[in-house]
C-alpha cells in the first residue's frame, strides 16, 4: 500500500482536489486579487448566453468536423500502406509518425513564417500552382487561417492515427485472411468483411482521441492567430485561459472549464461503454 | 452490390499473403497475379514515398530555412537561398537571446518529469501487480480515470493551489504538474509490465541462492527496464515542448521553457519578428525529439500498443 501512496496523493493533490476546487470556484465570482462572494449558478447561467464563449464553442465544434475526417481517412490509408514488415516500411512509418512526435507547438512556430505574405513558402507553392496569390495573409483572415491551421493538423495528427490503427491491424490473425483468399475472395471483400469489422474498437479509440484532441486545441490557434481577426479563432481552451489569465474572471472561466470537463467525460464515458461491449473477458479489467 | 463482386471470379491479391489453393505456376492467372503483385509493390512504394516527402520535406524546409540570414527568410523562397547558408541565427540566438538558458530549463523540466513519473510509476506499478489490499481496485481506478480529466480544463484552480503552495513560477512545480498528468499512463504500463513476469523466476533464482538485491539486478532489471523506458519516453516527450501550462504557472522571464521563449521572440519583440531566429529556435525543440524517437521507437510503439489494449 506504500507503494502505491505516492502516485495516489499525486493525484489526489494535482487532479481529485482541484477537480473539486473548479466546481466551487465555478460558484463564485472568484477574481485573481481580492475578496470573493458565493454566487450560486450566476455563472452558469451568464455562460450560455455569452456570445463570446457560445462563439468559441461553435467554432471548436466547426474545428472539429472539419479536421476529424480527413485526419481518419488519411491515418486508415496509411495504416494500410505500412501494415505489413516490407522493404521500406519503417521508414515510411516514421515518417508518417515525425510531425506527432515534434509536436504542434514547436511546428506552429515553424509555420508562423511559411504562411507569412510574399515570404512563406505556402504562399509560394501555391502562387506557383495557382491556387494563392503570393501575398496573401494567412493568419490574419478568418477562413484562411482556420484553411490552414486545418492543413497542419491533419498533417501532424494523421501519424498517431495510423499509429492505433495499424497496431490493430497488426493483431488481425493472418489464418482469416488465408482462409478468405483460399475462399476466392477479392481484395476489397478482404478489406470490408475481415479488416473493418475486427478493427471496430481500434477505430473508435482511434478517432475518439482524435475529437478529445480537437476539443482541446489551444497551441495551433494562440501561436498562429492569437484567437484572431477578434476572437473569431478563439477556441474552448483560449477562451477558459482568456477569461482566467488576461481578464481575471477566474469563477466565470472555470464555470466554462467545468463544462468542457463534462463533455469530455461523456465522450470518454462512453467510448469505455463501447469498447467494452464486445470484449467478452471482462476479467482482464 | 457486394453479391457482385462475389460473383466474379477470384482476383490476384494485392500482397501475397499464403497461396491460392485452386492455383498452379502454369495457370495463366497465376502469371498475371505475379507481375500484378510486383506492380503492386512498385505502387506501394511510390505512393510510400510520395508521402513520406510530404511529411518530411516541411520539416526538412524548416531546417534549411533556419540556416538562412534573416534578410533572406523575409523574401519569397528562391534557389539562390541556398548559397547563403550561415550559422548566424544560432549564434545570434544565443548571444541575443539567450536560448541555451531556455533549453536547459525545458531539459530540467523534462527530465525531472521522466524522473519522477518513473520513480511514482514504477513503485505503484509493482504495488498494483504485486499485492491486493482493500481498496485497491478502487485506487486504480481513480487513478486511471484522470487519464480523462484534460489538465487544461484544470488551469485556474491548479494555478490557485499551486499559487498558494509556491509552486507557480517554478521549474520543480512544473515539473511535478506535469508528472501528475503523465503517471495514469505511466502506472499503467508499469502494472502491466510487473503483470507480464513469471515471478517464479525470482523465488527460482532465491532458491538457488541469489540475494534479493542480485534478484532485482540480474533476474527482474532486464524484464522491468523495457516498461521504464517507455514511462520515461513518454513524460520526457510529453514536458519537453509542452504549452498551455508553461504559459501559465510560469511568469519570470528567466525560467521561461522553449515554447514561451519562442513565443516571446514572436510576440515579444518590439517590431519585425525575427523569423530567422524564431525558425533555429523551433528547430532546438525539435532536435531531442527526433532523436529520443529514432532511438528509441520501439519502446514508444510498445506504449501505444498498451494503450490500444486497453482502450
Amino acid at each position: 500500500m506504500l507503494l502505491v501512496a505516492p502516485a495516489f496523493a499525486m493525484v489526489a493533490v494535482f487532479v481529485l482536489f482541484p477537480l473539486g476546487f473548479a466546481v466551487y470556484i465555478s460558484l463564485t465570482n472568484w477574481p485573481l486579487i481580492g475578496p470573493y462572494h458565493f454566487v450560486g449558478g450566476q455563472n452558469y447561467s451568464l455562460l450560455v448566453h455569452d456570445p463570446e464563449f457560445i462563439h468559441s464553442v461553435l467554432f471548436t465544434l466547426l474545428y472539429t468536423a472539419i479536421v476529424t475526417g480527413p485526419i481518419f481517412v488519411i491515418g486508415y490509408a496509411m495504416a494500410m500502406l505500412v501494415r505489413s514488415n516490407r522493404f521500406g516500411s519503417t521508414f515510411f512509418r516514421t515518417a508518417f509518425f515525425l510531425p506527432f512526435i515534434i509536436g504542434l507547438a514547436t511546428e506552429s512556430f515553424m509555420a508562423l513564417l511559411e504562411l507569412q505574405p510574399d515570404s512563406g513558402a505556402a504562399d509560394y507553392v501555391l502562387a506557383k500552382v495557382g491556387l494563392a496569390h503570393a501575398n496573401t495573409a494567412w493568419t490574419v483572415d478568418y477562413g484562411l487561417a482556420l484553411t490552414a491551421i486545418c492543413v497542419i493538423v491533419v498533417w501532424f495528427a494523421s501519424g498517431l492515427t495510423m499509429m492505433l490503427l495499424m497496431a490493430g491491424m497488426q493483431g488481425i490473425p493472418i489464418e482469416l485472411y488465408e482462409a478468405a483468399d483460399a475462399d476466392g475472395a477479392t481484395w476489397w471483400q478482404k478489406e470490408s468483411r475481415i479488416t473493418l469489422p475486427l478493427l471496430r474498437r481500434n477505430i473508435a479509440l482511434a478517432l475518439v482521441i482524435s475529437v478529445i484532441g480537437s476539443f482541446l486545441a489551444f497551441n495551433q490557434f494562440y501561436i498562429l492567430t492569437e484567437g484572431g481577426p477578434g476572437t473569431s479563432t478563439q477556441p474552448v481552451v483560449m477562451w477558459i485561459y482568456e477569461e482566467a489569465f488576461v481578464q481575471y474572471h477566474l469563477g466565470y472561466a472555470t464555470s466554462g472549464a467545468i463544462a468542457l470537463v463534462v463533455v469530455i467525460a461523456i465522450i470518454s464515458a462512453a467510448q469505455l461503454y463501447l469498447l467494452r461491449d464486445d470484449r467478452a473477458d471482462r476479467v482482464s479489467r | 452490390m457486394t453479391s457482385v463482386t462475389a460473383s466474379r471470379p477470384s482476383r490476384a491479391t494485392r500482397d501475397s499473403r499464403g497461396t491460392r489453393g485452386s492455383r498452379d505456376a502454369r495457370d495463366p492467372r497465376a502469371v498475371r497475379g505475379r507481375s500484378r503483385s510486383r506492380l503492386s509493390f512498385a505502387l506501394y512504394l511510390a505512393g510510400g514515398t510520395l508521402a513520406s516527402l510530404l511529411f518530411l520535406l516541411p520539416l526538412a524546409w524548416a531546417v534549411a530555412r533556419s540556416f538562412m540570414p534573416d534578410s533572406l527568410v523575409t523574401q519569397a523562397p528562391a534557389a539562390r537561398d541556398f548559397g547563403h547558408l550561415t550559422t548566424a541565427n544560432y549564434t545570434g540566438l544565443i548571444q541575443a537571446n539567450d536560448i541555451l538558458r531556455y533549453a536547459l530549463n525545458s531539459f530540467l523540466v523534462a527530465c525531472g518529469t521522466a524522473l519522477l513519473t518513473a520513480v511514482i510509476a514504477t513503485m505503484a506499478g509493482y504495488g498494483f501487480a504485486r499485492f491486493r489490499f482493500p481498496g485497491s481496485g478502487v485506487v486504480f481506478a481513480l487513478i486511471l480515470v484522470t487519464m480523462m480529466i484534460p489538465f487544461q480544463a484544470l488551469l485556474t484552480p491548479l494555478f490557485l493551489e499551486m499559487h498558494s503552495l509556491g509552486l507557480t513560477n517554478n521549474l520543480a512545480g512544473l515539473a511535478l504538474f506535469y508528472t501528475t498528468f503523465n503517471l495514469p499512463f505511466g502506472v499503467f504500463v508499469m502494472r502491466n509490465t510487473f503483470m507480464q513476469i513469471p515471478w517464479e523466476l525470482s523465488e527460482a533464482a532465491a532458491v538457488d541462492g541469489a540475494s534479493p538485491s542480485r534478484t532485482l539486478i540480474s533476474v527482474l532489471r532486464p524484464l522491468v527496464v523495457p516498461g521504464i523506458a517507455t514511462t520515461v519516453l513518454y513524460a520526457f516527450l510529453f514536458s519537453w515542448t509542452e504549452f498551455v501550462g508553461a504559459l501559465t504557472f510560469l511568469t519570470s522571464n528567466n525560467l521561461y521553457t522553449l515554447p514561451l521563449a519562442l513565443l516571446n521572440l514572436e510576440y515579444g519583440s518590439v517590431g519585425q519578428v525575427n523569423f530567422g531566429y524564431l525558425e533555429a529556435g523551433a528547430v532546438i525543440a525539435m532536435i531531442p525529439c527526433v532523436v529520443l524517437y529514432l532511438g528509441l521507437q520501439r519502446f514508444y510503439i510498445r506504449g501505444l500498443v498498451a494503450g490500444v489494449v486497453k482502450g
